[in-house]
């Protein structure tokens, strides 16, 4: 009788341990590795999700200008406000900016006086653009003085050096000399309305910009200020400490929460323009989306991995029943049977746990450059514990629970049948196959017939949520193929026993009878097998598929940004044409294929200013790489050749079509600025489509029409950009090349750099990290899912290739059996895997359509990192046979002698 | 009866010789040595018990004689059979202790399976596995799996493998040892029957007292020495 003492119990299962260490090394590390697998992946995404919020919340701090724009409200006394916010605590800088309505400029150009609209004109500190050296970006001129916005310059055709007026309300002008010509990036946060209600409208900013020293801000407007002082306001702008949350969500929450915290302490003298907050919102949106890729890619990895131990571990099931026989004859009660099992599982998922981490530690370390699982120390604990207690789960799950139900309920004669004739499994009966792929469908159409968002994040409410419901779509068509795979696989070796033996005759000759049966008796076995192999494959596929869309798309997105290769945009004031010295100095660099120049104006539509680009319709689609996604009623080629038939074509955005209610060929009259004059002249234009998108142009509304026509109507050949096709090659060294040649009169920007700042925060950074560990770990999968699972199973069937040898059978004959098998299992596995991948690919690019700007017209297919699954499959296979093979060939003499 | 003739009638006659066979498993310190010093000859038809207690490497001798493995020293030939390459399948049968039908194949397949490996078509194999099996009783299993059959018929239908197949040389490793008297008695007569049926002789490893009786020379080992008798009872 088999003690049940405490001390004499804990020697029984440590020499329990202390055998299968020994005895069953090869096994108990297959499923080691399983679980390691499954926790290392789990944990490495939480690198990856804890990276990418912390990136996320410092890119989101770098790319805000200023902090906080505080303004004051009338009734503030303006010294016990500027005190006020400055000793604020989380306030690291801050420096006051006023705000006056000028009633428009002017400027004399040869005898022509050239007038704007009412603009602003901002008073700062010789500080402000050391604090805040984002806020302006000097295109010409010098920094100090009286700096002009680029779009302002524009329109008055003005220079450093050049005088120009300034409008004050019912005072007389006041005139200064422009000192340099700025960009301002970040306008819309800069000229926002501070304290507009949440979900309003945002302001367009204004196009005419004036920055001048506060001194002669003073000079000019506090007699504007004492006359009608609600044209003048004062702003703070701050710098807050940037020692935030890792998380967007916290960072945000911390922020507004200081915010809010000001506004109360200034007691209704000041309100925030929080930009910060702003920013850290749509990266918690953000860090949300990562969420989802976790979901989405990460999950179905850690449970394919479960499910890889699941089969390892059950490849020796027949052995550990046989165990549980013979320690039940020599006395075990249930109770140390199941021990047995629990013990078993602890070494297994303790093993495989620290395995997994230290796998993990090493992915962060090498892909993430973190070894943290996550962002804070909480995290890293929550994270490395769940993924240790999963990986404990998954070994209580495969060993311990299947040990406890066969010690207690398992009959004897029960445990004698390996093959069985008994009925399909329940869920075959009951078509849960069928019935998951149909609720798939039926998912995937309700969420996405409106085209939802996955991701929900309400202005100005500090939570944001994810659709978790569209994620039922793919998961159910996954899980749902795989159990099809196995449906199908059982059906064709069941009932396709004739075919089988003729598909196998080449290899198993006059026994292909003999294997068929052998087959169709163990299809169950093989099912198994296909369907591992089906979930792995559709993992690995759909998950490759998915990233190099996604890639694709950041290339086209990088693309839409930045124009071309490289392009040069001529600096305000510097008037280029086409055939100009600038246009010689490109096309001479070494590696330039091709130079494309586009004109730029300025255009008012009724009373709106919208962006209009002249180009040449010819060779636009190919310069440009303009895709049919970028179009709507026709594809890139179509449009263009539309535009180069009719010379006063012109598309348009769809919010304008919806704004003027255009119909196609109305015609729509256009004021563009004459080449001589300078004053705005109305040209007649017929509207021929619609374009959504296109290089180098917002986002919002622009226009396109034919450079030939603009400079017939406008006299005025200048261009705005030049896009430099370099064919992708040398891209940042040309560009180089370009700056240095050009100087002020060009801003070059590139390709490579483009890349880094299109999109958000996660779509630019961490994917590429996200890519290279799924890729990775299902290349590991792919291998085990075939070759491990099949080399155990057959080692698991040593006894009966002994038998087999014994009675005389050659290597090729054994082949017969072994082949038949792994081409079977591994064939009706790749192929109904690649299935499966097709279709969960697009409902994954479908469903996750919110990462994808501008959706895709095609799945871009990794052929190469496919090839490399399948040859790893295929090699894992041919591995495992060959291992079975060889050992099988001369008769073990330690199994004969257990016949 | 001259030289020629008498290499000529031991040709037909003699299965198996072993002469001064060794077997040593481990090297050093550790080697032991399973079988030394054995020479024995088995002529066509003759039924032999090889007796003795367990480890005396009477399982050993056995697997040198089927040509399973090799002996360390001395020489194992097959006179009436041919070279090593040739023993399996067809000439010589083993029958284990242990059910040693394949899992997968139903019983009619496991008893055809030794013809299909040595190249026999498809139908005469079959019809030959039924006659072996109708000849044992045991056709009204023959659709059955190894898994739904009792340890005796499992035996049993091990022996209709080794009918089916025709051999010159029957090996049987403990045959009965998992098996109740009576279940075992059946075994041995179908054993004995096939053997006498085809003209092999048969060689079965027993501890079974009441098995070695039924046949007629009695070998036993012990510490890996043969030692022949010429006559049962052991």
């Amino acid at each position: 009788m088999l003690s049940t003492h405490p001390i004499r119990a804990t020697r029984l299962y440590g020499s329990w341990l202390t055998a299968l260490a020994r005895r069953r090394t090869g096994r108990l590390a297959a499923t080691a590795v399983g679980v390691a697998l499954a926790v290392g992946l789990l944990a490495s995404l939480g690198t990856f999700l804890s990276a990418s919020k912390a990136t996320m919340t410092k890119r989101a701090i770098d790319t805000v200008a200023v902090d906080w724009q505080v303004q004051a409200q009338p009734s503030a006394d303006p010294v016990a406000f500027l005190a006020g916010v400055a000793g604020t605590k989380h306030i690291v800088a801050s420096e006051p900016v006023l705000f006056a309505t000028t009633t428009g400029f002017e400027s004399t150009k040869a005898g022509t006086t050239l007038t704007t609209g009412a603009g602003q004109v901002l008073g700062i500190s010789d500080r402000y653009r050391t604090t805040f050296p984002a806020q302006f970006r000097q295109l010409i001129g010098v920094g100090s003085g009286a700096l002009l916005f680029q779009q302002t310059a524009a329109n008055l055709a003005a220079q450093p050096g050049d005088v120009i007026s300034i409008g004050r309300a019912g005072l007389d002008p006041v005139t200064v000399t422009v000192a340099g010509i700025v960009d301002i990036p970040q306008a819309d946060s800069l000229f926002q309305v501070v304290g507009a209600p949440v979900g309003s409208q945002p302001q367009a900013p204004p196009d005419n910009v004036l920055i001048v020293p506060d001194n002669v801000w003073h000079q000019f407007f506090d007699p504007v200020a004492a006359a009608r002082p609600e044209l003048v306001h004062l702003q703070v702008h701050a710098r807050l400490d940037h020692r935030l949350a890792a998380d967007p969500a916290a960072a945000y929450s911390d922020v507004t929460g200081q915010a809010r915290n000001l506004e109360v302490h200034l007691a209704g003298a000041g309100l925030v323009g929080d930009n910060l907050g702003a920013t850290l919102g749509g990266a918690r949106g953000d860090a949300l989306y990562a969420q989802v890729l976790f979901l989405f890619l990460g999950t179905p990895g850690a449970a394919l991995a479960g499910l890889l131990t699941a089969a390892v571990a059950a490849s020796g099931r027949d052995r550990r029943r046989r165990e549980q026989a013979l320690l039940r004859t020599r006395g075990a009660t249930t109770g140390q049977l199941v021990g047995f099992g629990f013990t078993e599982a602890t070494l297994v998922g303790v093993t495989g746990s620290a395995l997994g981490l230290a796998l993990a530690v090493l992915v962060g370390r090498t892909v993430f450059g973190t070894m943290r699982f996550g962002a804070t120390t909480g995290a890293a604990i929550a994270w490395s514990g769940a993924a240790a207690v999963l990986g404990l789960a998954i070994a209580a799950a495969s060993i311990a629970i299947p040990a406890r139900r066969d010690a207690r309920d398992l009959t004897v004669a029960a445990a004698r049948l390996r093959i069985g004739r008994g009925r399909s499994p329940r869920w075959m009966r009951w078509g849960l196959d069928l019935v998951l792929l149909g609720l798939a469908a039926t998912v995937f159409w309700l969420t996405s017939r409106n085209g939802y968002q996955l991701v929900l994040a309400v202005e100005g409410v500090p939570t944001i949520s994810v659709s978790y419901w569209a994620f039922a779509g793919p998961a159910l068509l996954w899980i749902g193929g795989g159990l099809l795979s196995y449906r199908l696989t059982d059906l064709l070796v069941g009932r396709g026993r004739r075919l089988v033996a003729a598909t196998m005759r080449p290899i198993a000759g006059g026994l292909s009878d003999t294997v068929a049966a052998s087959l169709q008796r163990q299809r169950r076995l093989i099912a198994r097998g296909t369907a591992l192999i089906a979930l792995t494959v559709g993992f690995a596929a759909s998950t490759a598929i998915f990233n190099a869309t996604y890639r694709q798309q950041a290339e086209v997105d990088a693309i839409l940004s930045n124009g071309a290769d490289v392009t040069v945009t001529t600096s305000p004031g510097v008037v280029v044409s086409p055939a100009s010295k600038e246009l010689q100095a490109i096309t001479s660099v070494a590696g330039v294929r091709h130079v494309e120049p586009i004109q730029h104006r300025f255009a008012f539509v009724g009373a709106d200013l919208q962006d209009l680009y002249g180009i040449n319709a010819a060779t636009i689609v190919d310069a440009g790489r303009l895709q049919n996604g970028y179009f709507q009623g026709g594809t890139a080629h179509q449009l263009m050749a539309t535009l180069a038939a009719q010379p006063d074509a012109l598309l348009v955005s769809a919010e304008t079509v919806h704004d003027f209610q255009l119909l196609p060929g109305d015609a729509v009259i256009l004021r563009l600025q004459d080449g001589a004059t300078k004053q705005y002249i109305k040209v007649p234009f017929h509207y021929v489509g619609v374009a959504k998108e296109f290089p180098t142009a917002p986002h919002d509304s622009f226009l396109l029409a034919n450079a030939s026509y603009i400079i017939a109507k406008t006299g005025n050949d200048a261009v705005g950009a030049f896009l430099v096709d370099t064919s992708g090659r040398n891209v940042a060294a040309i560009a180089d090349t370009l700056r240095r040649r050009l100087g002020t009169n060009a801003t070059v920007t590139d390709l490579a750099s483009s890349r880094k700042i299109v999109g958000s925060s996660l779509t630019a950074v961490d994917l590429d990290g996200l890519t290279r560990v799924e890729l990775g770990f299902a290349l590991a999968l792919a291998a085990a899912a075939t070759g491990l699972t099949l080399w155990l199973g057959l080692a698991e069937r040593r006894r009966t290739f002994a038998i087999a040898t014994a009675l005389g059978a050659n290597q090729r004959q054994l082949g017969a059996f072994v082949w038949a098998e792994a081409i079977l299992t591994t064939g009706a596995g790749l192929a109904t895997g690649s299935i499966a991948s097709w279709a969960l690919s697009n409902m994954l690019v479908k469903v996750l359509h919110g990462v994808f700007d501008p959706a895709p017209e095609v799945l871009a297919v990794p052929w190469t990192y496919i090839a490399a699954v399948t040859t790893i499959a295929l090699t894992a296979t041919l591995t495992a046979c060959v291992v079975a093979i060889r050992s099988a060939r001369t008769p073990h003499l330690e199994l004969l002698r257990t016949l | 009866m001259n030289t020629a003739d008498r290499q000529s009638i031991e040709v037909v006659d003699v299965v198996v010789r072993a002469v001064d066979v060794a077997r040593t498993f481990g090297s050093g310190q550790n080697a032991i040595v399973a079988v030394h010093g054995v020479s024995c000859e088995v002529r066509a038809g003759a039924l032999i018990a090889l007796t003795g207690p367990s480890g005396s490497g009477k399982t050993t001798l056995l697997h040198l004689l089927a040509g399973l493995d090799i002996p360390t020293t001395g020489t194992v030939t097959w006179p009436a059979i041919g070279t090593s390459d040739q023993l399996r399948p067809g000439p010589i049968a083993i029958v284990f202790q242990a059910p040693s039908l394949l899992p997968p194949l139903d019983v009619i397949e496991n008893v055809a399976l030794p013809l299909l490996l040595q190249g026999v078509d498809r139908n005469t194999a079959r019809t030959t596995a039924m006659n072996a099996l109708r000849r044992l009783d045991l056709e009204s299993i023959a659709a059955k799996l190894p898994e739904e059959l009792s340890g005796g018929q499992a035996q049993r239908v091990a022996v209709a493998r080794v009918l089916a197949g025709r051999p010159r040389l029957i090996l049987a490793d403990e045959p009965t040892g998992q098996l109740d008297h009576m279940s075992g008695a059946v075994v041995i007569d179908a054993l004995i029957a096939a053997a006498t049926e085809i003209g092999a002789a048969l060689i079965v490893n027993t501890h079974d007292a009441a098995v070695a009786d039924r046949l007629d020379q009695c070998w036993s080992m012990s510490n890996g020495r043969l030692n022949t008798k010429a006559t049962a009872p052991c």
